[in-house]
Parts: structure tokens; C-alpha cells; sequence
């Protein structure tokens, strides 16, 4: 089955979000290095990675909660070093961590995130409901945020974060700890969200997810950026058609090649030895460009 | 929408959170003072003249200085580390609009409320109990403004501390030794010229002369007023610096 791709708007003509040798580094550590890409107008935008990777300070340097080492970030014509309050008008994010008052309502803070984003107060409970009902919140709204299980918990900082209406939604790793009827109503509310103009800027480590959802995909590794492009654009670097074998020690091998011809012509040599012939994945496009295959390279 | 009007939105959550829990922060606002009024008030200081006021009379302002400072640091100084750290909702400050003076001002607040709390309840208590006390607009405005400093003072060190312990540390080297040395509780006279000139650095030194010559009635201390906006205006720049410069 092939994989379902996002439907977006048409071609975005613009970058929302531009950034130039973003570095951040922690004392000795650099955690972020040098890393350049755009974000078009529109588009659902992925950042792939293992845990360590680099995904979440990428995110949390881009969206103003953490300070650069150096490097620029402009969101929607704003600098984040100079017009930082402007860029964060702009933005919506739902972090990793649940950050969230926890000895409060879900009401209560679907409210403060209004005030603070400056919706004016007598819109307020109009917003608070209306934004509530995208994820059925509705049963929810008196409960205190630590009497949540962890899904409901991320699904009030999801609505929280779109409260405001945000020109771009950073999710940082929005499924995590979902169950998998979650999972796809937080991937429809992505698709919902990018269909009426906001650009998605999300970090996963589930390759499903980045497939499904992605217009683009950036790999990072080790704080950098080992690829960029859309999912069939990545799958051309390694070779769209992967050939799976086993070595003489019983070891899988996988040989990556630009077109089933070029396949054939290695799987004639292999003889009655066993191999299958498929489809090249987003998973081993991650798993090649991040030296953590098996594989080689044909 | 101007910083000052937006630091009420700010301060929205954390309002909630005093109108829910109201009768425990009550509680927890006057025991501390109370028990220094019994202990120091009736205990040891029965029959003791001070600066010609009888002790509790001389007391009970310091008591209440006290209670701005502790009330309102603790409050502010406790929610906004426990947010950065523990909770990670402080993040939602870095990510809206808000100016940097705007969130300062509005997670002063529930200090500011706190602090009111506790001083307005120990001062009408003093009434009752002191006929040298009197109400007196200065003493009002001074009490708001000592909950200001402190809730200031709160800020700051919420946003530098970054666990439990090292909140601890500032409040044992430098909360609790004000609480006890800065006139409070005894008069100043009463220590060498070297004492009194450290003790004078101190805010709650000023606050505590500026809000009892108020009550009392006795000649006021100007510059100790201009000394306490000063600290006021260095612990919200310290805060807004903290805040500007983000979670690192």
C-alpha cells in the first residue's frame, strides 16, 4: 500500500521560516551545528532523527525559548535576534514536555494561552470552546491537567497551541506516548490544520509519521543536517528500489538501485538465493544517510 | 494594549490559583507572624520599652515589613522556579508576545496579593492591640510598595534558581538573616556602627523604618524610601535581564 502523503495547499511561493548556520552548543557540547534549511509557506514540514539528535533544541532555538550560539532565524520576515516578539506572534508550538499547569483545569489553561496571545477578552470563551471541540476535549474542560492521562494531556497542549491561530504550528514529537486511534486523529487534525493555511513544522522519530504527514523531510543526525527533500527525493539519493539478500553468513544485506532494471541485473547474479525486491523506504533512506544500516550502497 | 495592562493576563493563572487555595495561603500568611508576635511580643518583650514605644507597638511594623518580605518572596520566588523547572509551563512566557516587563510585572502579582493578605490582617490586629499605632495612607502605599520590591526580589531569584536547593540556599543566606537583622524585631541602635552600616545595604532595613515611622507616626526616613525604589528598580531590571535572555 502506498504510503498517504499529506494533501496541502497549492505550491507555497515563499519561505515562512529561513535559517542560516544555526548553531547552539551547551558548554563543550554542540547540540546543533551549523544547520541551514527553509520552511515554505504552507507546507507540512518534518525533521527525522533519533533521540539525541537535535530535533527538540532545533525547535526550541527556532521558536525563541532557547537562545542561538549563532546563526540567524528569520520567521515570516522576522528576526528572531531583533523582532523576537513579532516572530513568536506567528508561531504555535506544542512541545515535547507537557507544559501545561498541571494544578489546573484544561479550561483554565486553554484560557491563560488566550490571554497571554492576547485574544481579546471578549472572545475568549468563544475561542476556548470553539478550539476545545477540534479534539473532543468537551468531557475534559473541569478536570485538573494532572488527572489527564498522558495522550489527553498532549491533546490540551495541542489545542492550546492553536488557540491563537498561529501562521505556523511547531509539534515536537506530537504522538509520542499516543495510542494508534490518537495517533491518526492527531494526524487528520494535522492535515485539517495545513488545509486551512498553517504551515506544520514537526519533529518525529516515526518514520510512518514523517511518510504520512510530510511534504519535505529533513534528517538530522548528531546535530546536523544529512538530508533534506521530499520523501521520493531522499528515496533518489540511496536508489528507489531496495533489494534485500542474505551473506554467506546469514546476515540481511540491502542494495539500493536507481530503477528495478538495475535491480534485476544484481538480482540475476544472486541465483536461487533468497532476496525480495521492493520498494525503497523513508526508514532506510534514515538508516543508510545516518550510517546506522546494514546495508550498502550498490 | 500596554505592558502594564498585559501583565494582568499574565498574572491571570496564578490568581486562580490564590482564589482556589485562599484559606491555606491565609493559613499559611500568618502563622509565621503570629507566632512572632506571641513569641518576641508578649514572651519576651512584655513591659520592655523600645524608641519610646512599647515593644509591641515597636513590633508589630517590623512584623509586617517581615511578612512583605517573606510572603511575597516565597510566593513568587516558589511558582515561577517550580514552573521553569518542574512543570516547564514558564515556556509558554517565552513563546507569546509578552514583553519581558510585562511577565516580571504580572508574576509579581500573586506575591503583591499575598503579601497585602498577610500585612492588612497583622496591621488590623495591631490597631486593636496598640494605641501608638495608627492608619495611615503612607503606611498603605509603603506596604504595597514593600510587597512590589520583594515580589521583584521573588522574581529574580525564581528565574536564577534552578532546584529546590539552591532556593533554599538564597532564602538561608540572605532571607533569613534579614528577617532577623534588619530591625525588625529590635531597634538598631542597639548594634556596634559596623553592624549598623551592613544591615543598612539591606531592603528590608528601609522598608521596615519607612512602614513603622508611618504607623508610629515618627519623623519619615526619605532617604530609605529612595534606597527601596532603587532596589525595587535593580531586582526588576535583574528580572527582566533573566527573562530576555530566555531558559539559557
Amino acid at each position: 500500500m502506498e504510503p498517504q502523503t499529506a494533501s496541502s495547499s497549492a505550491p507555497p511561493m515563499d519561505d515562512i521560516v529561513t535559517v542560516r548556520d544555526l548553531t547552539v552548543r551547551f558548554g563543550d557540547f554542540t547540540a546543533v551545528d551549523g544547520i541551514s534549511f527553509q520552511v515554505r509557506r504552507g507546507e507540512i514540514f518534518g525533521f527525522l532523527g533519533p533521540n539525541g539528535a537535535g530535533k527538540t533544541t532545533t525547535i526550541r532555538t527556532i521558536t525563541t525559548i532557547q537562545r542561538p550560539t549563532s546563526g540567524s532565524v528569520v520567521i515570516d520576515g522576522h528576526d528572531i535576534r531583533n523582532d523576537y516578539l513579532e516572530a513568536r506572534k506567528r508561531i504555535g508550538i506544542a512541545q515535547q514536555h507537557i507544559s501545561l499547569d498541571k494544578d489546573l483545569t484544561v479550561r483554565q489553561n486553554l484560557k491563560q494561552h488566550a490571554l497571554l496571545h492576547k485574544i481579546p477578552k471578549s472572545e475568549l470563551k468563544e475561542k476556548v470552546e470553539s478550539t476545545a471541540s477540534i479534539l473532543e476535549l468537551g468531557d475534559y474542560m473541569e478536570r485538573k491537567v494532572e488527572s489527564l492521562s498522558g495522550g489527553w494531556k498532549r491533546k490540551t497542549a495541542i489545542v492550546a497551541s492553536i488557540i491563537h491561530d498561529p501562521t505556523i504550528l511547531f509539534l515536537d514529537e506530537p504522538t509520542a506516548g499516543l495510542d494508534t486511534r490518537s495517533r491518526h486523529m492527531l494526524w487528520d487534525l494535522v492535515r485539517m490544520l495545513n488545509r486551512k493555511g498553517t504551515t506544520i513544522f514537526l519533529t518525529t522519530h516515526y518514520i510512518e509519521e514523517a511518510e504520512s504527514l510530510c511534504d519535505r523531510v529533513a534528517i538530522i543526525n548528531h546535530g546536523s543536517i544529512v538530508a533534506i527533500g521530499t520523501v521520493d527525493e531522499l528515496r533518489e539519493k540511496i536508489g528507489k528500489v531496495a533489494v534485500e539478500s542474505t551473506d554467506p553468513d546469514g546476515k540481511t544485506v540491502i542494495s539500493y538501485f536507481p530503477t528495478r532494471e538495475d535491480a534485476k541485473g544484481y538480482t540475476d547474479t544472486l541465483g536461487d538465493d533468497y532476496f525480495n525486491v521492493r520498494r525503497t523506504t523513508l526508514e532506510d533512506v534514515f538508516l543508510e544517510l545516518t550510517g546506522e544500516s546494514r546495508g550498502k550502497l550498490a | 494594549m500596554t505592558a502594564f495592562g498585559d501583565s494582568f493576563r499574565v498574572a491571570w493563572i496564578d490568581m486562580c490559583f490564590v482564589r482556589h487555595n485562599i484559606l491555606s495561603i491565609l493559613v499559611t500568611c500568618l502563622v509565621s507572624p503570629l507566632l512572632y508576635l506571641v513569641a518576641f511580643g508578649y514572651g519576651l518583650g512584655q513591659g520592655m520599652t523600645v524608641e519610646g514605644f512599647d515593644y509591641i507597638s515597636f513590633m508589630i511594623p517590623g512584623v509586617i515589613a517581615l511578612s512583605t518580605l517573606t510572603s511575597c518572596f516565597s510566593t513568587v520566588s516558589t511558582k515561577v522556579m517550580t514552573q521553569r523547572v518542574y512543570y516547564q509551563s514558564f515556556d509558554e512566557l517565552f513563546l507569546c508576545s509578552m514583553s519581558p516587563v510585562s511577565i516580571v510585572l504580572g508574576k509579581s502579582y500573586a506575591g503583591v496579593v499575598r503579601g497585602l493578605i498577610s500585612a492588612f490582617i497583622l496591621y488590623a490586629l495591631g490597631l486593636c492591640v496598640s494605641a501608638d499605632m495608627n492608619l495611615t495612607a503612607s503606611a498603605i502605599v509603603m506596604i504595597v510598595i514593600s510587597c512590589l520590591v520583594f515580589s521583584m526580589l521573588g522574581v529574580a531569584c525564581g528565574m536564577l534558581a534552578n532546584s529546590h536547593l539552591t532556593q533554599t540556599l538564597i532564602t538561608s543566606l540572605i532571607i533569613m538573616p534579614m528577617t532577623f537583622l534588619c530591625g525588625t524585631l529590635f531597634s538598631l541602635d542597639a548594634l556596634p556602627g559596623f553592624a549598623q552600616a551592613i544591615i543598612g545595604v539591606l531592603p528590608l532595613t528601609h522598608t521596615t523604618g519607612c512602614i513603622r515611622a508611618s504607623i508610629l507616626g515618627t519623623a519619615f526616613p526619605w532617604t530609605s524610601l529612595l534606597i527601596i525604589l532603587v532596589f525595587g528598580f535593580v531586582f526588576a531590571a535583574v528580572s527582566v535581564y533573566v527573562v530576555r535572555k530566555g531558559r539559557s
